[in-house]
């Protein structure tokens, strides 16, 4: 990187305001006190009794705002559709050379990295994390085993898309399911449990499942297309 | 102590921003947007959101900078 050359006296100037700007709200940020009653209160407050999740963002995630969720996984769908229809998937990994250092280190990682996803989508209603948060490091398990294996390792077409629609259609099935016997869509249809237990939170932990599985599945495979990818 | 802490980390990602849109070899710039992914992962860390961070850490460094190394070796246009 050559700053001499590269650096004008405007790219300066903006720097400069950027950095003011930055720590103007920064600020701003570290003296904010939310005085009175928030929306975020009430919903803390409604929390324990309709749910019995120790996660209060959980439970907006997948009960307050459940419908949201679906929109959010059918948005991730459609995008993973589109890589998949314009990036074909080819026999030849782009990153084909043997290195060691990241054979040893992946072999040790992967799954250690496998567990703590299943643990953070299981956990999603009792600690930080959830069913995209988990998902997403499973798939970054997969994808570092594409980065290593080179052309050895390929994911199976079949467990991948068959664990991908399933639990899409569970995903919905139990939403309208809650539409069913409840009063609205993604409303809570099993026994909630006691606050703080691993089988608590009625429905958040069934639909937390589903989404770890569909996010896993549709991640890792955007990784091996885009990894694996003809060459234009 | 922490304000100093998210402080420091603010100037660092600034610092590592410059660096990614002025550097000359394309792929200096994945890396550094990696750093990038990182240190926005502490600061997400720091003001209590660990969801976004544990999310941030895996798209921000690792799937989203794969993406864009994918995306260079595919092109391999360098800038001269």
């Amino acid at each position: 990187m050559n700053l001499k050359r590269t650096l004008r006296v405007e790219t300066l100037l903006v720097a400069l305001l950027v950095s003011v700007t930055t720590l103007v709200l920064m600020q701003i940020l570290l003296n904010l006190h939310l005085a009175g009653h928030s929306l975020g209160d009430e919903i803390l407050h409604i929390n324990a009794a309709s749910t019995q999740s120790a996660n209060a963002v959980t439970s907006v995630v997948t009960y307050f705002r459940g419908l949201d969720t679906l929109g959010e996984v059918s948005i991730l769908f459609l995008s993973i559709f589109g890589v998949a229809l314009h990036m074909p998937r080819g026999s030849k990994n782009l990153f084909s050379y043997h290195n060691t250092l990241l054979y040893i280190g992946v072999s040790i990682l992967f799954p250690l990295m496998l567990l703590f996803g299943v643990y953070v989508i299981l956990h999603g209603h009792l600690s930080p994390g959830g069913g995209f948060q988990g998902g997403v490091i499973i798939a970054g398990a997969f994808l570092l085993r594409f980065l290593t294996y080179g052309d050895h390792y390929e994911l199976k077409e079949r467990v991948v898309s068959l664990s991908e629609s399933l639990s899409g259609a569970g995903f919905i099935v139990l939403g309208l399911l809650g539409l069913l016997v409840g009063d609205r869509i993604f409303t809570q249809i099993l026994p909630l449990g006691t606050l703080g237990e691993l089988l608590s939170g009625g429905v958040i932990e069934l639909i937390y499942i589903f989404v770890g599985l569909k996010v896993s599945a549709e991640i890792s495979l955007l990784a091996e297309h885009f990894v694996k990818a003809h060459n234009v | 102590m922490i304000d100093f802490l998210i402080l420091s980390i603010l100037l660092s990602l600034l610092v590592a921003s410059i660096m990614i849109v002025f550097s000359e070899d394309l792929s200096h710039s994945v890396i550094t947007y990696m750093g990038f992914g990182l240190g926005s992962t502490l600061l997400y860390f720091l003001f209590s959101a660990p969801d976004v961070a544990l999310t941030e850490a895996v798209i921000g460094a690792g799937i989203s900078s794969t993406v864009y190394l994918v995306a260079l070796l595919q092109t391999s246009v360098h800038e001269s």
